[in-house]
Order: structure tokens, then sequence, then C-alpha cells
């Protein structure tokens, strides 16, 4: 009888001790992306930018597009690359987009958008625009358990 | 491997469909879904892993847009045949829509307002009205549907009022309305954009207008008669059995044409017509009515001037009546 009783408890914590270890190899990171309109709202003749949920959104409209990430695992993970393909409604901007890579062909190549350059059919290779870039990418050297940040780029809807 | 196919599966949609969203200068299409994923790859201890973000989506909304520019470059002419003017009503929006089409003579600042006789919408295109072939409508009436950017020529045929006169100007105002709504721009039309999606008023308002001009070409036409009278004794004296030459002068003024321009004169009581005494230009015409331009009757006489442009040289008419 005690015998029995024992191994029911054992059993236990090994089941409850299986999806923490599930979690936990080979390393766990919570990614989450989000939409924000880009609202700039004037008060008193000062001009400030609100972000807001996109209830309607036009063309000539700009978005903040932000991606979470978060460590939840209990080690740090290495070369962290988050991809964001960005949608093809939208035009990436250009102010702020030399703090990541681009690439402009698709994800073929990647390197900062002032020394990309696009070479379209029947046309010579000109300076790549903002409006150009097929996707954006981050590198993380590393991120610690339990640290968080976000990514953000802004586009305008086209 | 996986992760590769993956981006190389991302990159080919998106080129696609940016080809397909920059065609429009209106913009991404209303019903468009915005959709962003974020994937990353990282490595922890001896594994490589690749996680991918919920997907988050962003219904593209209608903007409404409308412009109308006057084709008419020049003022058109206006005179005794009616004008017609040529705008192109274009949907700048980023959705179908369709327009009211309202054509408004009185324009502030005319020096007369024209009389809109016709709205008619280009229906083949040519830029020409082309009666029975193009489309005519109800001023204020709707056009058809509009896809995004495309573009109509519409027409507004005015005719000018019998107080106009020679080389006075006008402006005659088209105005485009979008259907889907109007108003001070930023304002919500819910649900009525294409598919049921969510309006917004874009920067027009919904609605927008051109003038396009006339000119009053007229032809004023004057005609002075005059009597020298020859007595029988070689005086001047209206007695009977003098003869009595009547003379017409037409003149013609202005930018216009005086068209069908006829000249008829009654013989005066107790006289009597002298046959064949019928002139014009000092040229005889027979009495009668026949291929010349002159008739004459026991009652009166009838000239065909026709087609007299303005400015053209005075033309002289004559007869003679004897007194009885």
């Amino acid at each position: 009888m005690r015998n029995f009783s024992r191994n029911v408890v054992t059993a236990l914590v090994v089941l409850a001790a299986t999806p923490a270890l599930a979690l936990a190899a080979p390393g766990a990171v919570s990614l989450e992306s989000s939409i924000k309109l880009d609202k700039v709202v004037t008060e008193k003749g000062q001009t400030h930018h609100e972000y807001v949920a996109p209830q309607k959104v036009v063309p000539g409209n700009h978005l903040l597009f932000v991606t979470s990430y978060r460590n939840t695992g209990d080690k740090p993970v290495d070369h962290f690359v988050v991809t964001n393909p960005v949608p093809s409604p939208v035009a990436l901007e250009s102010a702020g987009a030399d703090n990541f890579d681009v690439s402009v062909d698709g994800g073929k190549t990647w390197g900062k958008l002032s020394q990309l350059s696009v070479t379209k059919p029947g046309a010579s290779a000109r300076a790549a625009e903002a409006a150009d870039v097929t996707h954006v990418r981050w590198v993380i050297p590393v991120i610690a358990p339990g640290a968080a940040g976000t990514l953000e780029y802004h586009a305008v809807v086209r | 491997m996986k992760r590769m196919r993956y981006l190389l599966a991302a990159g080919a949609a998106t080129a696609g469909l940016v080809g397909g969203t920059s065609a429009y200068a209106a913009g991404t299409l209303a019903g468009t879904l915005i959709q962003n994923t974020a994937n990353a790859t990282f490595s922890s201890g001896s594994g490589t892993s690749t996680i991918q973000s919920n997907t988050v989506t962003v219904k593209v909304d209608q903007l409404v847009g409308v412009a109308v520019t006057a084709l008419t470059s020049t003022p058109a002419t206006i005179g005794t045949t009616a004008a017609t003017l040529i705008y192109q009503v274009t949907n700048t929006g980023n959705g179908a829509d369709s327009f009211d089409l309202t054509g408004a003579p009185n324009v502030s600042g005319n020096a007369f307002n024209a009389t809109l006789q016709t709205v008619a919408i280009d229906t083949n295109g040519n830029g020409v009205y082309d009666p029975g072939v193009d489309t005519v409508i109800t001023n204020g009436a709707a056009s058809q549907t509009l896809a995004p950017d495309a573009s109509i020529k519409v027409f507004l045929i005015a005719a000018a009022p019998t107080t106009a006169t020679d080389t006075q100007t006008s402006q005659v105002r088209l105005t485009a309305t979008s259907v889907t709504g109007s108003g001070t721009p930023g304002t919500l039309l819910a649900g009525k954009g294409v598919g049921g999606v969510d309006a917004v008023v874009g920067a027009s308002g919904g609605t927008a207008n051109a003038l396009a001009g006339l000119i009053a070409s007229l032809a004023t036409v004057t005609l002075t008669k005059s009597a020298t009278i020859a007595d029988p004794y070689g005086g001047t004296n209206p007695v009977p059995g003098a003869t009595v030459t009547y003379t017409i002068v037409s003149h013609v003024t202005g930018s216009g044409t005086a068209t069908g321009l006829q000249v008829t004169d009654t013989f005066p009581t107790g006289t009597t017509y002298q046959a064949s005494s019928l002139t014009l230009g000092g040229t005889a015409l027979t009495d009668a009515a026949d291929s010349d331009a002159g008739t004459a009757t026991s009652t009166g006489i009838t000239v065909t001037l026709g087609n007299v442009a303005g400015g053209s040289a005075d033309k002289t008419i004559a007869f003679k009546v004897k007194i009885n």
C-alpha cells in the first residue's frame, strides 16, 4: 500500500515537470507583432504623435509596426535574428530606416538602405529607396533570461 | 532548410503584390489586408530555433476622392447654336465609386447665364458629344461606377439667353460629388465603402468642381429703309403717278453670323409694285419664286440673304412702287 502510494506521487512529479522541460530547451522566446496608427495630434499649436489602435486606415496613413520579444526561458539566447517582411500595401518610411538592415530583393541580400541599389528590368541600377524595401531585419547578439525589448519600423499605407 | 524555404516563399509573395498595389495613383485598394508577421531565429546552447509571431491584420478602408478638370480650355463660342463644354471626372479614391454630376450655369461674375440644355456622359470615350450614342442624364444624377483612377468625360451643352450680347463671357460649373459620401475631410462613413468597408472622406471633401468658359459670338442686324420719289412732272412730290424707290440697307455687326437672314417688306396701301424693279446690290432679281434670292408678289417683297457674317459688306435691296 505504501509503495503504491509513493509511486503515484513520483509519477505526478514527472508529469508536472515535463511541460517545463519542453519550454526550457533549447530556449524560449516569445514574439508578438502589433500595428499602431501614427496619429499626429495638434494641441495649442504643438504637434505630437499618438500611437493608437488602427480603427480606420486609408492610403497615406502612417503606421508603426512593433515586434515585441521576451526571453521566457532560463538561459540566454544568442544571435537572435528577427526578420519581418514589409506587407506589400505599405512602404517603409526613410526616417529611422538606417537603424536596421533591409532587403530590397525579397530577403536574398541585406544591408543598410543607403548601400543598396535596385535594378528593374530594362533600366539601369539606381539607389534603393525606402519604398523599395521588402524585408527588414534586426540582429540582437544576446538576450538574457527574462530580458525583453521592442523592434519598430514606420511605414506609410501606399 | 525549413527556414530558408519560408523566407523564399515570403519574398516571392511580397514581390508579386508590390506590383499590384503600386499601379494605383489612388493608393492601396479599399478592402486590402495589411498583414504583418515577424519571424526570428536564434541559438541557445547547441540548438537553433525558429519562431514566428502572431499575424496582425489591418484592413484598408475606402478613401473617397474625386477630381474634376475642364477639358474645354479656351472659351467655347456660343451664339445662335448651343455650345458643348467638356469636363473630365476622375475617381481619385481607392475604391469604386460613382459621382453625382451637376451642371450650374449661374456662376458669380458671369455677364450672362447660359441655359443648360443637356448633361451627357461620353459613353464611347471619343471626346465628342454624339447624340443618341452618349448617355444623357438628368442634371444632378449619378454617373456609372468608376473604378479607382478611372475617369469619364462629361458634356454640358449650354445655350445663350436672348439677353446675351456679342463678346460677353460666361462660365459654367460642373460639380461631381461622391455618392459614397462627402463632407469635411476625415468624416467617417461607416460601412459605406466597397464591400461594406468603412469609408473616410478624403482631402477633396468628396466633391470637386471645375469651370469652363463661354464667349458669346452674336450678330446684330440693322435694317435702314429710305425712299426717293420721282413725280411725273420731274419733281419729288408724292402725287398719284409718282414712282417711289424704296431702299433697304442690311448692316450686320458683331463677331457672330446672322444665319438665315431674310428681309421682307410690305407695299404701302395705295401703291402698286413696279414689276421687275427688285434689285439686290444693284443686280436685278426676278419677281418669280425661283433660284435667285428675291421674290415679289402683289403685296410685298422677300429677299433671302442667308448667312451673313458680322462685319461683311452691307447689302442693299431696292424696289419701286407707283402711287395710285
